[in-house]
């Protein structure tokens, strides 16, 4: 049985992947990692009860603690086969009002702590045809005024998931990078506060798309930046 | 039957032009001892390594070692002066071991397979060596002798040997202020007698010594290594 583990996982696609990931037969153990423990305990109510699901309480910004997270994870459930890295982070500001402060905690959740989780989970993971999703966003390859860090922090997400596709192809590891549109979120409800969410892609349907990304039998759709919008 | 491995990481990066010794360059995205280290790593019949290094890099191949969480009972020594001298100390802290396997760090694309191949083979000693697929001439400023390159044999490594007898003819060799150039050369020396197997070694065992290896490394390891299990 294989052993996921999902950043993000309190809300938005995020939790909705946990949900749909619950259901699968080959997956026996989830760890959803996010700040706030009672929205991750809500996440767990809604999973499919065969999973053995670890609810792991952690702000991304906490860098140095990332590793150790993934050890205890690691300690507990022996395998670490599948990693969704949804945890995201979203202040839009114009640029001559944004600080240095925003700036950085853009790119600490997005991005950093991104790379942070992949180095701790490799360790574990080389050798054995693992996979690793990252969730970026259609403002990571457009243009975005008023969105500059995160749409550039995106950016990078999208280029580090080409790059380590490349680099961890030798340890038998698939990496894919989706960029989703417009998704009733609660990261979108701060992007487009006026918009009806019931009239934009859900949550569950970006969900569907990563459980088949993350299916063994997917074997060609890694390394790119994956564009998944509604029409 | 207890199996030993020297990995020689002596280089200091003059030849490759760079601050970085060439062992810890970057091929493929990864430094180039760790590529030899996981595929020593899947060998299960290698109980030790020894590293030789320059004492200045023993800590960077530590932490790189933990880095790639390589799973291998692996110790760091410093090395010597020459490339005979590390050998020397590295068998040294391999007394015991019945077979001991002589290595580079800079030679990366020799897969676990054919290090498995060298080990299990019968032949107590044994080389990896391809033909010589140009001609060479003997001398300096002018040409003194033919040679006939299909008695010659362009020598790999990894190299397998007797443990106990590398050992006496380092001891040897070091007492009688012989140099050679590797250890088959200096293992028939010593033991002109005993046989040193020539396996069939591979193109793409390439030791990256000059800039230029390291850019056909490069497209080797995109086109032919990655994926090779």
């Amino acid at each position: 049985m294989k052993t996921l583990i999902i950043t993000g996982a309190s809300q938005g696609i995020g939790r909705a992947t946990a949900v749909e990931m619950s259901n699968r037969e080959d997956i026996g153990n989830i760890a959803l990692v996010a700040r706030n423990e009672k929205n991750l305990e809500e996440t767990k109510a809604l999973m499919n009860p065969k999973c053995n699901v670890m609810v792991v309480p952690h702000d991304m910004t906490d860098l140095e603690g990332i590793e150790k997270i993934v050890d205890k994870i690691y300690k507990e459930f022996k395998s670490i086969d599948l990693l969704i890295n949804g945890a995201g982070f979203v202040n839009p500001t114009a640029l001559l009002d944004t600080t240095i402060e925003n700036f950085t905690q853009t790119f600490t959740v997005n991005t950093v702590s991104m790379l942070v989780m992949i180095k701790a989970c490799v360790r574990y993971m080389k050798g054995k045809d693992a996979k690793i999703l990252n969730i970026a966003s259609t403002a990571g390859s457009t243009s975005r005024p008023g969105w500059v860090a995160y749409a550039s922090a995106k950016a990078g997400v999208i280029s580090l998931s080409k790059t380590l596709a490349d680099e961890l192809r030798d340890y038998k590891i698939k990496v894919y990078c989706i960029s989703p549109g417009r998704c009733a979120t609660e990261l979108r409800r701060i992007l487009a506060p006026e918009e009806d969410p019931t009239t934009i892609m859900q949550p569950e349907d970006v969900a569907k798309i990563i459980s088949n990304l993350l299916e063994e039998e997917e074997n060609c759709l890694d390394g790119q930046d994956i564009i998944v919008r509604q029409k | 039957m207890s199996v030993g491995m020297v990995i020689l990481a002596g280089g200091v990066g003059k030849r490759m032009h760079q601050k970085t010794p060439k062992q810890f360059l970057l091929l493929g995205g990864k430094p180039i001892i760790i590529h030899v280290l996981e595929n020593i790593e899947k060998v299960d019949e290698i109980e030790k390594v020894v590293i030789c290094s320059p004492k200045e890099h023993i800590e960077q191949m530590k932490q790189l070692i933990f880095n790639h969480n390589i799973q291998k009972n692996i110790i760091c020594v410093e090395g010597g002066k020459t490339r005979q001298e590390s050998t020397y100390i590295g068998v040294k802290n391999l007394k015991g071991c019945d077979s001991i396997i002589v290595h580079e760090a800079v030679r990366p694309f020799v897969s676990d397979k054919e290090f498995k191949s060298m080990i299990n083979s019968k032949e107590e000693n044994a080389i990896y060596g391809i033909d010589i697929p140009f001609t060479v001439l003997e001398g300096s400023e002018y040409i003194e002798k033919n040679l006939e390159r299909n008695k010659l044999i362009n020598v790999q490594l990894p190299q397998k040997f007797n443990g106990e007898k590398l050992l006496l003819a380092h001891e040897k060799a070091d007492k009688e202020g012989k140099h050679f150039t590797e250890d088959a050369s200096l293992f028939y020396h010593y033991y002109p007698d005993d046989k040193i197997k020539i396996m069939e070694g591979s193109l793409y065992n390439i030791k990256i010594t000059t800039p230029v290896d390291l850019i056909s490394c490069e497209q080797i390891y995109k086109e032919y290594i990655v994926g090779r299990k």
